[in-house]
């Protein structure tokens, strides 16, 4: 069918688009300049300083795992309040609604500044904890809508025939809307995860001294210049993150053969 | 009982030994070489926590929400010093704890933003002035601020993001302080840059140089380290900066203490240390800016010490206007600023 | 419904409180804010004054916000044209490893957002890769000049927000029964119709959430902008950060917040009472 193959095609050609920055990005971790974006030789002391950069392997770290923890926790809450906006009509609904998209439009200095604000007010320390309840709270709407979206046009009488069959809240929950939603749920967890991983302006104001997040040290270099190092960083993750994905293709593929 | 008291004294001593032995400085990333870090906790056995900001206004505010506390060392640029020392966000500092303090060149103390340097001590200082592609233009033809205006150069001119810089050029070439708080010069600075505005191509956010290196512009606002960095490492003169009549416009940034730093001793020790002639030196040469320290100065190498891109010759900085706070005044700049943008 | 049941309770619960604490009370700290004066020592005057929202009847806030609006609207749009297909061929073409895919789109977003937009400096600059190899095919006798464009400024904010666009559309398409397609065909239904009467109505949803989730970021993005438009122009992000950082006025800053979030509200307001009236499927 020349219908799948278009499509196909097209589908490469969008990846093609993402990853051709991508490329470049990775090619010039190789360039032998640190002062200019022109390509001046081929180099690996870039990644040699990286891996005595222990600031920067820190900071990567930290954010990495700032990033899973409230990315998990935001799909966790945000796929709740999707069930909970879609299934029960209760009062505050619309208010509930009207928040998420107001988070969406708040502009990232405001919601810092007016964190950082409540933050002293109640007396928190600022750090690993402030950061997660912050980076959770710009995250829920990703997942919170996406999964809602997906809950509209689902077939309401599948829910109506568990219940008259006896089946309780937790239950429906459990065995036939997770289910359902489960490519929407791993959709705004990928959304969150990468909202999470790359937020510098919020991060800014409610990181304590001495919990340093990736984002915040390479912004930081703008003045100065960003060095190749960085871009070593970010190659370096990929190939982790490619490795992951591949070895967990591998094992799954490998039990459904089985 | 006792025992219990002992081991209350015991915890306490510990805890603030732990808070003792780190300070916790606050800077731009690459600002501070990783080397002189690593050799100060060698050297005194207080480890370094190194945080980041992307602006001066960013971390005031910052600071200002937290309180002044958190953090031991800060190093803004000289109008944010001024800042924080009116707002009282800032802990004098004790000269007895800073033997080296004699090592700093005398031109650059006791400057309006701070008199007598009660709160900073000068950690790096440039100029910002006129760069030229060497490739393009000569650099010989270019005498002032106002050539910057030369039809020939539209759309590949670059200024730098910042409203003080650019409105302190225009207001160089009227002839008046890049201080003022008088609407009618700011308009008129502004009526001058309203002229530039088509032909500009880039109000450069990062560092000055790529648009140069990327041959996306020809002549523009440039700091004087982005030079000096941009021809070592090509190995010959690609850039060439160039000191106009009206005169550069000089900048610096100073180590301060926050008024409730944790650890203020350690963040003396971090500051003596840091004028240490060697250290100065270290840090010149990895950053790529001048010195304050006359004595690190003589160490460097004669190519560098007297390179007028990063020294100037001394009569422009002696009496040239460094940026200073303008308080409340700063909207009316802003006022202009937006004007400006928003021009077509 | 009249179940009271502990789970739909933490469900409801949970909710609602996270939101109280994280999104009511800084809003409402910000919406105070607004309606106090500057002042220079305390960055906030508890006097009440209508000042800062009076200062929005000003072309250059309106040219502002304008700007804004249409750049957001663009990069919806292209996104919407070149994300949407590619979600349909995911979902329905057929591919053996979908979740794949999926992590393939989003992995680039993984490195940092300004080291990419360096990467497509290096791709657009006068001297880069592109104009280059133009160059030496021998297309072009001079370099071509992207950077600093508008259209610069789209490709790189398309760029940044297509996973946005992607993921909830494909979320929302996966589900789509293939048996209506059929049926639809076999009734004698062109591919044309196919899509516009039965795809794009049952894909909706998703196609409303991938809307919202790029084009109300897009609102406030200006870093990138700048970086790959040359900063020439403000926009919403821009002067917001400019009022609370560069002229240290708090409640301007708060008060231009609070309008550009409540003209958002307004315009989601009106849409869904007016999808409300179309179709179930359109609703927010």
């Amino acid at each position: 069918m020349t219908r799948r193959w278009v499509g196909r095609a097209y589908v490469a050609a969008v990846l093609l688009f993402l990853y051709t920055p991508i490329l470049v990005l990775v090619v010039y971790s190789f360039n032998a300049s640190r002062f200019s974006t022109d390509w001046t030789g081929f180099t690996l002391a870039w990644y040699g300083r990286l891996a005595a950069n222990q600031a920067l392997l820190e900071a990567a770290g930290n954010s990495l795992i700032v990033a899973l923890i409230a990315a998990t926790l935001a799909t966790v809450l945000g796929t709740l309040a999707a069930m909970a906006i879609h299934r029960y009509r209760f009062r505050g609904r619309g208010l509930v609604k009207g928040g998420l998209y107001v988070l969406t439009v708040s502009p990232d200095i405001v919601m810092g500044i007016s964190f950082l604000v409540l933050f002293v007010a109640v007396g928190m320390p600022l750090g690993f904890t402030t950061l997660v309840l912050g980076h959770v709270t710009f995250c829920l709407p990703f997942a919170t809508i996406t999964v809602l979206a997906r809950l509209k046009g689902f077939d309401a009488h599948l829910v109506e025939a568990a219940q008259d069959l006896g089946a309780d809240e937790p239950t429906i929950f459990r065995k036939i809307l997770l289910p359902l939603v489960r490519p929407a749920v791993l959709a705004g967890w990928l959304l969150s995860f990468t909202l999470s991983i790359d937020d510098v302006m919020v991060s800014f104001f409610i990181t304590g001294p001495g919990f340093d997040i990736l984002p915040l040290r390479i912004y930081s270099m703008v003045r100065l210049g960003v060095r190749p190092e960085v871009n070593a960083l970010c190659a370096i993750l990929l190939a982790l993150t490619f490795t992951m994905v591949l070895v967990a293709w591998l094992v799954t593929r490998e039990r459904t053969q089985k | 009982m006792k025992k219990l008291l002992c081991l209350a004294v015991l915890l306490t001593t510990a805890a603030t030994a732990q808070a003792a032995s780190q300070i916790h400085v606050y800077n731009w990333t690459e600002y501070m070489p990783d080397a002189a870090l690593k050799r100060f906790t060698a050297e005194t056995g207080i480890k370094v926590r190194y945080s980041t900001y992307e602006s001066n206004e960013a971390m005031y505010a910052k600071l200002k929400v937290m309180g002044a506390k958190g953090y031991d060392v800060v190093v803004p640029s000289a109008y944010f010093v001024n800042r924080l020392r009116t707002e009282a966000l800032l802990h004098p500092l004790d000269k007895e704890a800073l033997p080296n303090f004699d090592n700093l060149d005398p031109a650059l103390l006791d400057k309006a933003h701070d008199p007598g340097n009660r709160f900073s001590v000068p950690y790096l200082w440039g100029t910002t002035a006129i760069g030229v592609d060497r490739a393009v233009v000569d650099p010989a033809a270019i005498t002032s601020y106002q050539d910057l205006w030369n039809p020939a150069f539209k759309g590949r001119i670059a200024l730098n993001d910042d409203l003080r810089e650019v409105f302190g050029m225009a207001l160089k070439i009227c002839g008046h302080s890049i201080n003022t708080t008088d609407e009618a010069k700011v308009k008129q600075a502004y009526d001058l840059l309203a002229q530039l505005k088509p032909a500009i191509a880039v109000f450069n956010a990062d560092a000055p140089r790529l648009p140069f290196l990327n041959k996306e512009v020809v002549i523009g606002l440039i700091w004087s380290g982005e030079v000096f960095q941009a021809n070592s490492e090509a190995g010959k003169q690609v850039l060439a900066y160039v000191y106009p009549k009206e005169g550069p416009m000089p900048w610096l940034d100073s180590m301060v203490i926050p008024k409730n730093s944790p650890n203020k001793a350690g963040a003396h020790r971090f500051i003596d240390f840091i004028l240490k002639p060697e250290i100065g030196k270290m840090i010149s040469e990895t950053v790529g800016y001048a010195t304050p320290n006359r004595k690190a100065r003589n160490l460097l190498p004669e190519a560098v010490r007297n390179n007028p891109v990063v020294y100037p010759p001394a009569g422009l900085i002696e009496n040239a206007e460094f940026t200073n706070d303008l308080g409340p005044a700063i909207a009316l700049y802003e006022k202009y600023w937006e004007l400006l943008k928003t021009k077509n | 419904m009249t179940d009271t049941g502990w789970f739909k309770t933490l469900a409801i619960g949970l909710i609602t409180a996270w939101l109280t604490v994280f999104v009511a009370v800084p809003n409402l700290l910000v919406l105070g804010a607004s309606f106090c004066a500057r002042d220079e020592a305390r960055l906030l005057a508890p006097i009440f004054t209508l000042d800062n929202y009076l200062r929005f009847f000003n072309p250059v806030y309106f040219a502002v916000f304008a700007r804004s609006m249409a750049l957001a609207m663009i990069t919806t749009a292209l996104c919407l044209l070149v994300g949407y297909p590619f979600a349909y061929s995911v979902a329905r073409g057929g591919w053996a490893h979908k979740n794949l895919l999926l992590l393939l789109v989003i992995i680039p977003f993984w490195t940092s957002s300004l080291v990419r937009t360096y990467a497509l400096m290096i791709l657009l600059k006068a001297n880069g890769l592109i104009n280059t190899a133009l160059f030496d095919i021998g297309l072009i006798q001079a370099p071509l000049r992207m950077m600093y464009t508008d259209a610069a400024v789209v490709v790189g904010l398309t760029y940044s927000l297509l996973p946005f666009m992607i993921l909830p559309v494909y979320a929302s398409l996966e589900k789509l029964d293939g048996r209506l397609l059929e049926a639809a065909r076999d009734l004698g239904a062109g591919p044309v119709t196919v899509f516009w009467r039965i795809t794009v109505p049952l894909t909706l949803p998703g196609m409303v959430a991938g809307i919202m989730l790029t084009f109300l970021p897009a609102l406030g993005m200006f870093y990138i902008a700048d970086i790959l438009g040359g900063a020439r122009s403000l926009l919403v992000g821009n002067l917001i950060r400019n009022q609370f950082l560069t002229s240290r006025d708090w409640p301007l800053g708060s008060a231009t917040s609070m309008a550009l979030t409540l003209i958002m509200a307004a315009m989601l307001l009106v849409y869904s009472r007016s999808a409300k009236a179309l179709s179930r499927e359109a609703d927010l």
